[in-house]
């Protein structure tokens, strides 16, 4: 790495340490530095004309505008009975597994995950019911807010996933692909998942409350009717992607609709709660593009300077093995992850990272898993992270106390990514199958 | 000494990349360092789209777009992906012969000089299931992306599947779309054999790639680097041509040792094609005008 | 004044919710086709979308970029844009203010500059006449508007504030817990 490189690489990372951590809003911050690190290296170039043509065509791309959509669909059913339903269905099949109604948690968002793009989203939707049920039944709190903390999580990983669009469209790899691979890491998490709370019961008897009175298989049942809108939710998404009817962009829009069909049929939908929905989204769209317009100014701009692939090349002149790129990796997105937000971390990143995964042999799917998995754990450590934030507005937590609970499904989701990294058909076996099953 | 960046759509190890590679190269050395060009391959400074109007607007002073792009803006740019019009290297050529001195005047009255263009191995016919004639179209999902294309689904009675490059390969993986008309390039490149099973090497049409550049920051050269940058340009456009050729070949065995049934279109889809050709240039005679006029009638006589 | 522009940021936000709108239906369009065969092929229903779903996908993207530009300055207002609050949030009285005052003034001149040059990309595709490469031509200065505009309003309402804050008044709200999940990721 030549000095220039060195010289626009620290300008650059301290330039944006120092505008993040003084409280300069993200999108903008990363216009900043962008603008100096191409007035500086770059002289000659129109920096700001250049900066509105690749913003212009950069947040009109037709891949992101899933984004928009799982939004919406996640504001949709954010206010339809959803999570009343899913604690009714799921709380009778819980009773003889240690842990009892904690698992409501887990598998609860694991099923909202399947609908929901958005980790905050599956923890507040999943939330809103089971913590003031788990807390009546008294459950203690460190587990009941930590299962939830983390399970919400797993909206990321269980496609459909917001950062997963990001992440395909930024590295250019299929979203169908990416929806697909997070299948079985996502249900190999939540099992590891329930399996600490089964073994935290079992260390502490005393802490898990009685279990309710039986029911016989038929009230099960009759009980569990109450999944069906929400299965049927996620048999239009993600039947329409793999059943060849919409990729996985417009499959978003059956989410929208499907989800309103469901607030309807539960008489929740009026023209009041539509056009919440609709300004909640476009809220939240508009903050996440004014940070994604940032990063493609700031991709550029590297792009000019010439940084990310001298940086390639010298982690190749390193011959590090794959392994140790990405034990590298996860601790720098983890470091990243207590201070920055998950969509901020992967545009900001990934301009430089990519080349140097793709030059260390590491493939670019199972990358975005990778990827997914970091930033599910960027969500639950303080002092940045929205599940945190989430359940402190939810249950008056502090952050911190919410994060220590939150620990051991930090440490689960470490080794979950050392699970895939030893077995990486993990990850490949579904895309492989998608393809070979068109055949 | 100048630096110059090159804005690119296509990955590094495309051809076209390659050749321009070899291309900044050359100049580099001819002109004794005095003008570096830097590729940015893979869309990783400007997108397809945008890559015209950057070196327009001098944000970037060199770049390569695909022709036909920019057919929207004048129909003289979507003359090489007329279907049928020119189907062979050698008709490609003469097309691109009697194209290029109207093209070069429209690119001059936007500020840019016309450097060197390489087309693509001929367009063929991606399809799940044996192809004999039109009818046999009927009913297929076929990706309609341009002009041309769509025009062919509505004329065959496939059915039209809008999608983008980006989105191809999960779209046949998931069986959205079924067939497709697009170089050999693109079915080794997205391992087509995957899903389909049959190839008509059609020759549909040759679509063609332009490096261009922004005339003032060429004017800013040196006498002797213009020079050297229009020679190589001259021997960067013979020896791109020559390279797709010999690919055309290579990618269409590829395909067939994958499994694929690669075949010339039968007689009669020959016919029924060179028909369909006819009717889609009368098409697009009526919106080019008198310089559209021109051109064709050259290109007829050679 | 201050009313007035708050109905502007409310009206431009109000729009961007239409524009959010415009993008279901133009993504519904766009996958119409896919429907219609799904249905003639796989449940032998006749094909009721038998069209082109001509340039759906790229007028969904620019339905996109005019929903979030147009609502840009309402999230702002609402703050609900990133940053990381860590340190301000330890911040007292008048250096709060003060810190306050450095990311508002360095806030309003980035947001100035992307409004700025958004306007000059607007002008200048009308200037060149540049179209849209889809199968429907769209001159370009039409979608960048939307951006245009939104760019312009967020500019206008970061300025504001920062104008607020060094007269003295109120700093800006920060969201509540409960408001997290709309400012998620
Ligand atoms: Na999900
Ligand atoms: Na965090």
């Amino acid at each position: 790495m030549g000095s220039i490189d060195a010289q626009i690489a620290l300008l650059a990372v301290a330039a944006l340490f120092f505008l993040f951590g003084t409280g300069v809003w993200i999108g903008l911050s990363m216009i900043g530095v962008s603008v100096a690190v191409m007035w500086i290296f770059a002289p000659a170039k129109p920096a700001g004309d250049a900066m509105a043509t690749t913003i212009f065509s950069d947040t009109s791309s037709w891949t992101l505008t899933a984004l928009p959509l799982f939004i919406w669909m996640g504001e949709v059913l954010f206010r339809t009975a959803i999570s009343e339903d899913m604690f009714r269905g799921l709380a009778p099949w819980m009773r003889r597994l240690p842990g009892r109604l904690v698992h409501t948690n887990i598998i609860g968002c694991s099923i909202f995950a399947a609908v929901s793009g958005s980790s905050a989203a599956t923890c507040a939707t999943i939330g809103k019911m089971t913590v003031p049920e788990l807390k009546r039944r008294g459950y203690p709190d460190e587990i009941a807010i930590g299962s939830l903390s983390g399970a919400g999580t797993l909206g990321l990983l269980i496609p459909p996933s917001l950062i997963m669009i990001v992440y395909g469209v930024q590295a250019d790899v299929s979203v169908a692909k990416l929806f697909a691979a997070g299948v079985i890491p996502g249900v190999l998490l939540a099992g590891l998942m329930m399996a600490y709370v089964a073994g935290w019961a079992m260390l502490n008897p005393s802490k898990v409350p009685p279990p309710d009175a039986p029911l016989s298989l038929a009230q099960k049942l009759h009980e569990s009717r109450t999944l069906i809108p929400v299965v049927l939710l996620i048999l239009l998404v993600l039947g329409s992607i793999y059943a060849g009817i919409a990729t996985a962009t417009e499959s978003a829009a059956f989410g929208v609709v499907g989800s309103f069909a469901i607030a309807g049929w539960q008489r929740r939908l009026d023209w009041r709660t539509f056009w919440d929905s609709v300004m909640g989204a476009t809220r939240l769209t508009a903050m996440i593009l004014l940070i994604l317009a940032g990063a493609s100014y700031l991709k550029l701009a590297m792009g000019f300077t010439g940084l990310p692939r001298h940086l390639a090349e010298s982690i190749a002149a390193m011959n590090l093995s794959p392994a140790a790129l990405i034990v590298v990796l996860a601790i720098l997105y983890i470091i990243l992850g207590c201070f920055l937000d998950g969509i901020s971390m992967v545009v900001l990143t990934i301009a430089i990272v990519l080349p140097m995964v793709e030059q260390a042999g590491i493939d670019k799917l199972w990358f975005g898993i990778f990827i997914t998995i970091v930033v599910e754990m960027a969500q639950i450590t303080p002092p940045v992270g929205f599940n945190l934030f989430v359940l402190q507005g939810m249950t008056g937590k502090s952050i911190f106390w919410i994060g220590r609970v939150s620990l051991p499904f930090f440490i689960a989701m470490n080794i979950c990514v050392v699970l895939l990294y030893q077995f990486p058909a993990l990850v490949h076996f579904l895309p492989d199958l998608m393809v070979s099953a068109a055949r | 000494q100048t630096k110059w960046d090159l804005p690119a759509a296509y990955p590094a190890t495309n051809f076209h990349t390659v050749n321009m590679q070899k291309f900044a190269d050359a100049v580099k050395a001819g002109s004794g360092g005095k003008l570096e060009i830097t590729i940015h391959p893979g869309a990783s400074l400007f997108k397809a789209p945008e890559i015209k109007r950057a070196v327009q607007t001098g944000q970037a002073p060199i770049g390569e777009i695909l022709i036909s792009n920019f057919e929207n803006e004048d129909p003289l740019y979507g003359l090489d992906v007329v279907p049928f019009l020119a189907t062979s290297f050698a008709e490609a050529k003469k097309l691109w012969q009697a194209q290029k001195p109207v093209l070069e005047k429209k690119l001059a009255a936007q500020g840019m000089i016309a450097l060197f263009s390489v087309p693509w191995p001929p367009q063929g016919l991606y399809a799940k299931k044996e192809v004999n004639a039109l009818a046999d179209m009927k009913g297929m999902k076929f990706r309609a992306y341009n002009r041309g294309t769509s025009r062919i689904a509505e004329l065959t009675g496939a059915q039209p599947i809008t999608i983008q490059a980006a989105e191809l390969s999960q779209a046949l993986a998931t069986g959205k779309v079924d067939s497709f008309i697009s170089s050999g390039a693109t079915g080794v490149d997205s391992k087509v054999w995957e899903q389909l099973t049959h190839f008509y090497d059609t020759q549909a049409w040759l679509p063609k790639d332009l490096v261009l550049m922004n005339k003032a920051a060429f004017d800013k050269l040196d006498d002797a680097t213009r020079k050297v940058v229009m020679a190589e340009a001259a021997k960067a456009e013979a020896t791109g041509w020559a390279e797709s050729e010999r690919l055309a070949k290579g990618f269409l065995e590829t395909l067939a040792k994958n499994g694929m049934k690669v075949q010339p279109p039968s007689a009669k889809l020959g016919a029924e094609y060179k028909e369909l050709g006819k009717k889609l240039t009368e098409e697009w005679l009526e919106k080019a005008g008198a310089d559209g006029k021109s051109v064709v009638e050259a290109y007829r006589k050679m | 004044m201050r009313a007035y522009l708050r109905k502007l940021y409310e009206a431009a936000g109000a729009l961007g919710g239409l524009f959010m709108i415009l993008l279901l239906v133009f993504v519904l369009y766009s996958v119409g086709p896919g429907v219609g065969l799904w249905l003639e092929q796989q449940v032998g229903l006749p094909n009721p979308f038998n069209y082109v779903a001509r340039s759906a996908d790229e007028f969904a993207g620019y339905a996109m970029l005019a929903s979030a530009f147009l609502a840009m300055a309402s999230t702002f207002g609402r703050g609900e844009h990133i940053r990381v609050t860590l340190f301000l949030q330890r911040l007292r009285g008048r250096a709060r203010r003060y810190a306050e005052l450095w990311c508002l003034a360095l806030g309003s001149l980035l947001a100035g500059y992307l409004a700025w040059f958004s306007v000059r990309l607007c002008y200048v595709s009308w200037q060149l006449n540049d179209v849209s490469t889809g199968l429907i031509a769209v001159p370009l200065w039409i979608p960048q508007l939307g951006m245009a505009i939104g760019a312009v309003v967020l500019a206008i309402a970061v300025v504001e504030q920062l104008v607020v804050v060094a007269m003295g008044g109120p700093l800006m709200e920060e969201p509540s817990g409960e408001e997290a999940m709309h400012i998620e990721r």
